[in-house]
């Protein structure tokens, strides 16, 4: 039952690693069955925390609507007038037809603020697991192999960590295309270093540790070592930074939506939202811009919150 | 010192180096004409074929690599092809303008940030610490544009405190341009200010319970100097890598408040170039930024480096 590793020693007795080796198959049954309880312990931890429930509340209504946004929202996102066709007023102040109001093109703002969840939500998660996929197999590789591949890669990540990564993503998006795949595979290739630096140092502390050792007196190939015994153990960080790197992602797509590098107009993205009215609010129609900017706060805030959650249970 | 000063140099570089060939590959490598892009679907073939020759896109693309790299170097970037001004002139300009709004920006943040810090951490788990510490991790998380259009409803348009354009007129005196700057200023400051202070809330949390703390307080020295000599000194080293980071940062957030206050410094430059398809300018916008991000994170390896010497002992060993 020795076989656990270094991330739960805190749950383990005192004597992990240090007693008698049991049979690979043994420690291997007993590492997993700890391995699950700590995870289920975490989980209950981080349930309980205030902010994960906050932010997991406001996160799931935004991805209701970007699930049913057509079907919650009372008119249509891109509608511009009534059954019996006259048409809505444009740049009309929030009342009791409109409750956001409308744009200066005479559509619901409220209805594009629920339908405009779908645009974020459907790029940036995608980005973020991408780069976390990506940086992991890239920081297992530089971890447990070492030597000079990682001496290069390393150095490659050290260049990238320093590079503007909203300017990149911003030139690549708008030489590239605004398609969504672009923008989803340049957010994700841009924040591959990152999380390939993370996971590299987790995999180094646990290279180190005994099943590693056993794993290759067994004469267990590399890649059974590294995906088999040593992914699952640096699980626990591989989640936080998956949080974390979700919440960058909005706040970069978003960003790069506002600068007119993703969805074009008519879409309902909020960054774009925003960046078609600004402009207005100096003449006083502040609805359409600020409904969708206070969607994109809310969200990027309760993602925030469940990311700060997880850290806090899982890094204590 | 100097064996580390030339690790670090040489990772800048590399970095620059990196930096170009990305910005070149994105701006080159991909299908276009340049010509046609810049003179439109109007121009004769004629016309754009000698545009193309005029600005050497019709060379094979390793000359214009090495022109490229050659121009990084000597900082010379040809001339815009949309306004047939030097680059060098038109980014220096906005670069000024750009600089003053940073500076500000970072002259607010930075000693909010590190006293909101020192602030909680001296009431660590208290309710004005976890005011602080929550306040900063929800606006560090909010896109600059957002705080942008949010602070200038909120204030140019409900409460008529401030404008809503950013540009001064011309002969505006220092004082009146301040008032202009002060907004798009605290649209980056509210987002920025959070992750110092949770930084530094961190390091002085830290070295409040280290034993050369409890020396220092054992051997009858005030909390103030306490504070000031031993603990904040200590305390610093990560806030200082997180301010040279945020400075980075700072130069891409500045792009949606500048467009947010029509403000023209570099941000709104690039986004007329990218639109003009001004490729040149588009180009040596990402690079100069690109080089500010990087001196800026030298400067503060650099001093951390200065105010703890363990960090060079890492090196040696």
């Amino acid at each position: 039952m020795t076989i656990g590793g270094a991330s739960m020693g805190q749950v383990m007795p005192s004597s992990a690693g240090a007693g008698v080796e049991p049979g690979p198959n043994i420690g291997g049954v007993a590492a997993v069955s700890d391995r699950k309880l700590v995870r289920k312990e975490n989980w209950r931890l981080i349930r309980r925390r205030p902010g994960f429930i906050i932010g997991g509340l406001v996160v799931a209504f935004w991805v209701a609507c970007a699930l049913f946004g057509s079907h919650i929202a009372p008119k249509s996102a891109f509608g511009t007038q009534f059954p019996s066709g006259v048409a809505y007023p444009t740049n009309q102040s929030p009342n009791g037809t409109f409750w956001f109001g409308t744009d200066r093109s005479g559509r619901d703002v409220f209805a594009r603020v629920i339908v405009g969840a779908r645009d974020v939500l459907a790029v940036a998660p995608l980005a973020a697991i991408l780069s976390v996929v990506a940086g992991t197999v890239l920081g297992l590789l530089m971890g447990y192999v070492r030597g000079l591949l990682d001496n290069i890669i390393s150095r490659l990540v050290e260049a990238f960590l320093s590079l503007p990564v909203l300017l990149i993503a911003l030139l690549s998006v708008t030489t590239l295309g605004n398609s969504r795949w672009i923008v989803i595979t340049v957010v994700a290739v841009l924040f591959t270093p990152i999380v390939a630096r993370t996971v590299r140092s987790a995999v180094i502390t646990e290279a180190d540790l005994d099943y590693v050792t056993s794993a290759k007196l067994r004469g267990e190939t590399t890649g059974f070592i590294m995906f088999r015994e040593v992914l699952p153990n640096v699980t626990a960080p591989i989640i936080v930074e998956l949080t974390v790197r979700i919440g960058y992602a909005i706040f970069t797509v978003a960003s790069l939506a506002f600068l007119g590098a993703g969805p074009q107009p008519p879409s309902a993205d909020w960054g774009a939202q925003v960046s078609l009215s600004y402009g207005d609010l100096n003449a006083g129609f502040w609805w359409p811009t600020i409904f969708p900017a206070l969607a994109i706060a809310t969200l990027v805030i309760a993602v925030n919150l469940i990311a700060d959650a997880v850290q806090s249970v899982i890094e204590a | 010192m100097a064996r580390y000063l030339l690790k670090r140099l040489l990772l800048a570089i590399v970095t620059l180096w990196i930096l170009a060939t990305i910005v070149f590959v994105i701006v080159n490598v991909l299908p276009g004409n340049v010509g046609r892009q810049v003179l439109g679907g109007f121009a004769s073939e004629q016309s754009v074929k000698d545009f193309n020759h005029r600005i050497g896109t019709d060379k094979p693309l390793l000359v214009q690599y090495g022109r490229a790299m050659r121009n990084l170097f000597t900082l010379d970037f040809g001339k815009s092809y949309s306004s047939t001004a030097r680059v060098t002139t038109i980014l220096g300009k906005d670069l000024f303008r750009s600089m003053k709004l940073a500076v500000m920006a970072l002259l607010i943040t930075v000693p909010l940030g590190i006293l909101a810090g020192r602030f909680a951490a001296r009431r660590k788990d208290r309710l004005a610490d976890r005011a602080i510490v929550m306040t900063g991790l929800a606006t560090s998380s909010i896109p600059e544009f957002v705080t942008a259009a949010l602070l200038s409803y909120l204030l140019c348009i409900k409460f008529h405190l401030f404008h809503v354009y950013a540009d001064p007129p011309d002969g505006t005196s220092v004082i009146g341009q301040f008032r202009y700057l002060f907004l798009p200023a605290m649209a980056m400051v509210i987002v920025y200010f959070g992750y110092i202070a949770r930084m530094t809330r961190a390091g002085v949390a830290n070295s409040l319970e280290s034993d050369y703390t409890r020396t220092a307080t054992m051997k009858g020295l005030s909390n103030t100097r306490v504070m000031n000599r031993h603990i904040m000194r200590n305390a610093l080293a990560p806030t200082i890598t997180v301010i040279g980071v945020q400075v980075g940062y700072l130069f891409g957030g500045i792009v949606g408040v500048e467009k947010v206050f029509n403000y023209h410094g570099i941000g709104l430059e690039m986004l007329t170039a990218i639109k003009n398809h001004d490729i040149p300018v588009l180009q040596a916008a990402v690079l100069v930024i690109g080089i500010i991000y990087m001196l800026s994170t030298l400067v503060a390896d650099l001093l951390i480096a200065y105010l703890n010497p363990r960090v060079l002992m890492e090196v040696k060993r």
